[in-house]
């Protein structure tokens, strides 16, 4: 037991060195990783997280004080009317007024929560157009992204053993490093196209405010502009089988011209000539 | 309630202990282990794979003959204390439980009126291009040619509308007193629930698609095969009303036993109705007719 | 709440009855049973059983989760057994929910007291009534079975294909099994919802009965309309999977997410289904130990079935990140969020029963207390999961785990143990121990505090469900939570010698109304613990009873 507890730490050291020292190596910084002791959402990397995660503030702010009301309620009324300090009840089993002010606060709260939550909701949809569209597939147990604008080359996605992680990219998080990152320009809306080939799957990265449920036969659309360089990690979020919680999703985000070289180098070693067909961007999901 | 002397003081029926419900679960759980064998003869290991798969489906049989032994023992006790226990509460209680039991009824047909209606209204949506390559993007899916609707499924139609109004006239018979015409209408409705099934029968023989082939035919053989199993139950239902009403059971203050059978066959006809307007008329949109 | 005048009942009386020369003795008593306190009987120690066997799988869980890494659920070849993780949470969860909360809070307490509520001798079809119990040891077998034949359920609780498709023979085990408790659960919801609309006792109408009786019926309305429609989904589930259906399989022009509606269409009501009992409960006991009538009694009872109703109509919510119409989002937040306002009516009524009452903390009322905040805090963090915009980022995570264990575990499972300590005077004629029982609740109050509170951090820092590893940040919640689990299953073991075992053996044996004035429903008339038959001369309710 103390060798792992040794063993949790240990990792977790090495991950600070590796950040330190590959500041210079690696030209993108591990941003979006998990945290010890994180009690709240990640830092926002998208727009839409942002929105996402001041709702939460809203809501976290109500509940608190909900719970903190009713507990203080609790508390003084199992203090205030003690048998040792009431011991004759009130026969009291109605006060209209307060009635009334239990059913229509609440409501109102709610209705305080509903206008912000409506606005994220539609704003989180769908983009009307984006120039960038990237089809996630969810495999048992890997991720394949194909770029269909960009020529329509697929990489696939394959977490790294431990003793290949600790060889390729020990800078990395354990369950979390690929061998193949996902590759996104930042400051650029994307959309996300997702399905699956076998079960479903979960394509979601923490700070990007977007989680979509990837489901044989049938398309789910989402979008995320990412506001800064770096690298991203999430994890599968729905339950497929034997290795579901070893298929991470990686993504690197870089600047545009990056992107653009990286796709031409995907294009000519998938063998596509620059600037070939524009698949659409609603072609059918694979099968 | 005070009644005489001997008697509870209050008009309900204490049930005497009985070995029937238990001697019931066990029945389900041959049941159940029967049909997982029969589906997976290895599953309980190689050493009875061969048993199993030399006897086949009759893995079930101990499951379910016990379960059908049950219901014969238990119902007859049910008869056997109607005459003496069932008091007018008692009996407003059985019609509560029926209703209720028929509410359940509904709602697992819902289930699959959820299922047809999933795929006949949204049989080719974006978001489901997977689904619209199979069905064509239309309802019936592409290649499937259907049972015309107002050929024999219309004339069975009008088989359980008759038959709903024979049963009424037993009712109508029993409430009189008159045994002879409750027997002949009793008798008149299981012939036509029998006659349902036979023509259902052969429409499942001659159907131009199988349960295996595609949403269409998932749907149309659920649906109208979990209803052909209620018109089997609803038809020995009143198969066993007719014997006791020939035996003389009912009386026109007291026929509990009839009143459940007639108005399960009600619903199995309006889920009949359903099945009819949905899944063979409505359902049936422009596809080719291959079964007259 | 009404109250009970004049004789209610004749103790030990031998005199008529037809049934009282049949009483069996020995098994046949109980195997044979058609008495609503012996079937609760069997049902309490059936869910003690399954609660136990749930436990088990909950602690070998976190017992891996203590440390990053793959500790105990590794393969032969040394690789992680991740589908044996999936097998045990799966087995972990539908016995809770089916094993557990439902026969203890329904099958249990609800046969126990609310026929002796509503001053009725015995339920409305008592051999369905036995039935229903004993088709409950099939299905837990056949369960138990599906873990183990054909390498396991891997799929959750919630058996989503086509995942569930991929499964073994196991899987159609573990169908079997949900038929068999679901037909169960529909009997005992026609007995129940017959029992009290057909057997009340004269004078008791509707608007005077007590509010457990209340909450029972609407659950059994619960029962008995979302029951079916699981029967349905999985019984086409079974066909897709060895009769070649297409049901759910997109190629053949079926449609996934049809199952997953058809699933949590069953599937949101089920939770109103454990948790409405529990607020029966607690009613009473607050009631009971404030020393006065449950405050606004009317507006709680129509709270239940507000939010039963409204309970049929948000089942989407879980369905957030499939892929739904925006639109359709939308109405499923709204229609989600409504039913904070019943709940809360109720949170804010038990207080304001407590307010100005003269209160004692005697054990049950901790639970009841605890029952409130606890849920409160449960509660509202469904009302976050309920913005669809914030679930896209808390879907499947341990914020989610957090929520409904602290509904289920610091919930259902606190309204338990509350109706435990409050009725088990009654029920046995033996009081527990004191010690032994304030020693069970600040450790079960602790530890399951512990347990849960972490888990909302790990969840909002992204550590997803069904996992058997997380990355090494996630380490230190995660042994916090393992270290509260190891505390609440250690104070159950406990509960079990000491309070169980030891109050039924060596408690201090107790009249028929041990808990005083406070206590004023019917079964506080009858003598602890009641004859075998109770109210063969039914109590007169009288109408001045209700304020
Ligand atoms: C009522 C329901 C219930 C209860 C009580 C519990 C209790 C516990 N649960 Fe569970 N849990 C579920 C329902 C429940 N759970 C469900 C539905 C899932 C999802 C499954 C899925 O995804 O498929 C889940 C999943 C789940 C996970 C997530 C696993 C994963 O996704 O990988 C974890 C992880 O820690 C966990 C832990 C625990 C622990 C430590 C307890 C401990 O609190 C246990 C300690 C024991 C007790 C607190 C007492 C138990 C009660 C009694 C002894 C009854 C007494 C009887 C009478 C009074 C009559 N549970
Ligand atoms: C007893 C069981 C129980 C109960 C009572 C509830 C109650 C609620 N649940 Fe929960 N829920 C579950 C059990 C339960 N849930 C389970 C098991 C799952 C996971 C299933 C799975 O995937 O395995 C789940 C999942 C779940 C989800 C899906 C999350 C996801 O998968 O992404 C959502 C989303 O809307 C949700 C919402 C709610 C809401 C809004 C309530 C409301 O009813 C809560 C209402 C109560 C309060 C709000 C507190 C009291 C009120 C006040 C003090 C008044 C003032 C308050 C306000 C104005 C806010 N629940
Ligand atoms: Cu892929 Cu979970
Ligand atoms: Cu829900």
């Amino acid at each position: 037991m103390i060798g792992k507890c040794a063993r949790g730490i240990f990792g977790l050291l090495a991950v600070i060195a590796g950040l330190g020292i590959t500041g210079g190596a690696q030209a993108q910084p591990i941003v979006g990783i998990p945290h010890d002791w994180q009690v709240n959402f990640p830092p926002s990397y998208t727009p839409l997280m942002e929105r996402v995660a001041s709702l939460n503030d809203l809501l976290l702010v109500i509940i608190t004080l909900i719970c903190i009301f009713v507990l203080a309620l609790l508390l003084y009324a199992m203090w205030r009317f003690h048998a040792a300090r009431n011991p004759t009840p009130t026969t009291t089993t109605h006060n209209t007024v307060l009635e009334v002010a239990w059913t229509v606060v609440p409501i109102l709260i709610l209705v305080v929560i509903a206008i912000p939550s409506f606005r994220l909701l539609y704003y989180g949809d769908k983009l009307a157009e984006a120039p960038v569209t990237i089809k996630v597939v969810g495999h048992q147990w890997y991720w394949s992204y194909e770029y269909p604008d960009q020529g329509n080359f697929r990489i696939e996605s394959r977490i790294l053993s431990e003793a290949d992680r600790l060889k390729q990219k020990p800078n990395m998080p354990r369950m979390l490093a690929v061998d193949e990152e996902m590759v996104v320009p930042v400051g650029t809306n994307i959309r996300i196209i997702g399905t699956a080939a076998d079960s479903m799957h979960g394509w979601t990265v923490p700070g990007f405010g977007i989680k979509k449920t990837v489901i044989p036969g049938r398309i789910n659309e989402g979008w995320i502009n990412v506001t800064k360089e770096g690298y991203y990690f999430g994890q599968c979020s729905q339950i497929c089988g034997n290795n579901h919680s070893y298929m991470p999703i990686a993504v690197k985000a870089v600047a545009k011209p990056e992107f653009d070289k990286w796709v031409e180098q995907k294009k000519a070693s998938a063998g596509l000539s620059p600037a070939t067909d524009l698949a659409s961007a609603t072609a059918p999901a694979n099968r | 309630m005070n009644m005489a002397d001997g008697t509870p003081k209050h008009p309900y029926h204490l049930v005497d202990p009985s070995p029937w419900p238990a001697l019931g679960a066990v029945g389900a759980l041959l049941l159940a282990i029967g049909a997982g064998l029969g589906m997976h003869p290895d599953m309980l290991g190689k050493g009875i794979e061969s048993i199993v798969k030399a006897v086949q489906w009759w893995v079930i049989a101990p499951g379910l003959g016990l379960i059908l032994a049950v219901m014969f023992w238990w119902w007859s006790d049910v008869i056997a204390e109607s005459r003496k226990y069932h008091t007018a509460v008692v009996q407003l209680g059985l019609r509560y439980g029926m209703i209720l039991f028929i509410a359940s009824e509904v709602l697992f047909f819902a289930a699959f009126f959820w299922a047809f209606f999933d795929a006949a209204l949204y049989p080719g949506a974006p978001e489901q291009p997977v689904r619209t390559e199979a069905t064509g993007g239309i309802w019936p899916p592409k290649g499937v040619s259907i049972i015309a609707p107002f050929d024999l499924p219309f004339m069975n139609t009008l088989i359980l509308l008759l038959s709903g109004t024979t049963v009424t006239w037993a009712h109508h018979a029993i409430l009189e007193g008159n045994k002879r015409d409750a027997v002949r209408g009793l008798a008149l409705t299981v012939i036509l629930g029998i006659f349902f099934t036979g023509v259902q029968a052969y429409e499942y023989i001659n159907a131009p698609f199988s349960f295996r082939e595609n949403i269409y035919s998932s749907t149309f053989f659920m649906a109208t095969g979990f209803h052909g199993f209620h018109v089997l139950v609803g038809t020995t239902f009143l198969l066993v009303c007719l014997f006791r009403a020939m035996a003389g059971h009912f009386k026109p203050k007291q026929h509990f036993g009839f009143e459940a059978a007639a108005w399960y066959w009600h619903f199995v006809d309006v889920v009949w109705l359903f099945l009819f307007f949905c899944i063979y008329w409505w359902g049936a949109g422009n596809a080719p007719i291959a079964l007259h | 709440m009404a109250t009970a005048h004049g004789a209610a009942h004749d103790h030990g009386s031998h005199a008529h009855g037809h049934d009282e020369h049949h009483t069996p003795t020995g098994w046949r008593r109980y195997v044979y049973s058609t008495n609503h306190k012996d079937i609760g009987t069997m049902y309490l120690v059936f869910a003690i059983g399954a609660a136990l066997i749930g436990a088990t799988f909950s602690v070998i869980m976190r017992l891996e989760l203590l440390q990053p890494g793959v500790q105990y659920f590794n393969a032969a070849d040394g690789t992680p057994n991740g589908h044996l993780w999936n097998t045990v949470v799966t087995a972990h969860g539908l016995i809770m929910v089916f094993f557990v909360v439902m026969p203890a809070l329904i099958g249990g307490f609800g046969n126990w007291f609310v026929p002796l509520m509503i001053g009725a001798p015995d339920m409305a079809f008592p051999r369905m009534n036995n039935i229903s119990f004993w088709l409950l040891p099939p299905a837990f077998l056949l369960l138990l079975a599906s873990a183990l034949i054909g390498g396991g359920v891997g799929t959750g609780w919630t058996i989503y294909p086509p995942l569930t498709i991929q499964q073994g023979a196991g899987m159609d085990l573990a169908i079997f099994s949900l038929h068999i408790a679901g037909a169960s659960s529909i009997l005992g919801a026609i007995n129940f919802i017959t029992t009290i609309f057909n057997m009340r006792a004269p004078g008791m109408t509707l608007h005077r009965m007590p509010l457990f009786a209340w909450s029972i019926l609407v659950t059994a309305f619960l029962l008995l309309l979302a029951l079916p429609v699981l029967a349905g989904a999985i019984t086409m589930l079974l066909t897709d999977r060895n009769f070649g259906t297409h049901f759910f399989d997109a190629a053949g022009g079926g449609d996934p997410t049809l199952f997953l509606h058809l699933f949590w269409f069953f599937g949101h009501p089920e939770v109103y289904i454990m948790i409405l009992p529990a607020f029966g409960i607690v009613s009473h006991i607050i009631s009971t130990f404030s020393k006065k009538p449950i405050f606004g009694y009317l507006g709680m009872a129509y709270a239940m079935v507000a939010i039963g109703v409204v309970g049929f109509v948000v089942w989407a919510h879980h369905m957030y990140t499939v892929g739904m119409d925006v639109d359709t989002r939308a109405y499923f937040v709204a229609a989600t969020m409504v039913i904070a306002v019943p709940t809360g009516v109720k949170i804010f009524s038990w207080i304001a029963t407590m307010w100005g009452g003269s209160i004692r903390l005697e054990v049950p009322m901790l639970w009841a207390i605890g029952f409130i905040f606890l849920f409160t805090v449960g509660g509202v963090t469904g009302v976050v999961l309920a913005n669809a915009g914030v679930d896209y980022a808390l879907h499947n995570t341990y914020y989610v785990i957090a929520h409904f264990h602290y509904v289920l575990s610091l919930g259902a499972v606190f309204g338990m143990f509350a109706g435990y300590y409050y009725w088990i005077g009654k029920m046995s004629g033996r009081q527990y121990p004191e010690w032994a029982a304030q020693i069970h609740f600040w450790t079960t109050f602790i530890g399951v505090n512990l347990t849960f509170f972490p888990m909302h951090f790990s969840g909002l820092a992204g550590m997803p469900r069904h996992y058997v590893d997380y990355p090494d940040a996630m380490w230190h919640w995660n042994y916090i939570s393992s270290l509260g689990a190891f505390l609440s299953f250690g104070s159950t073991l406990f509960w079990l010698v000491f309070v169980v075992f030891g109050g039924l053996l060596a408690g201090r044996k107790v009249g028929a109304n041990y808990w005083g004035e406070g206590a004023t429903t019917l079964e506080w008339t009858v003598p602890s613990p009641p004859p075998f038959h109770t109210f063969e001369e039914l109590p007169h309710i009288s109408p001045a009873a209700h304020p």
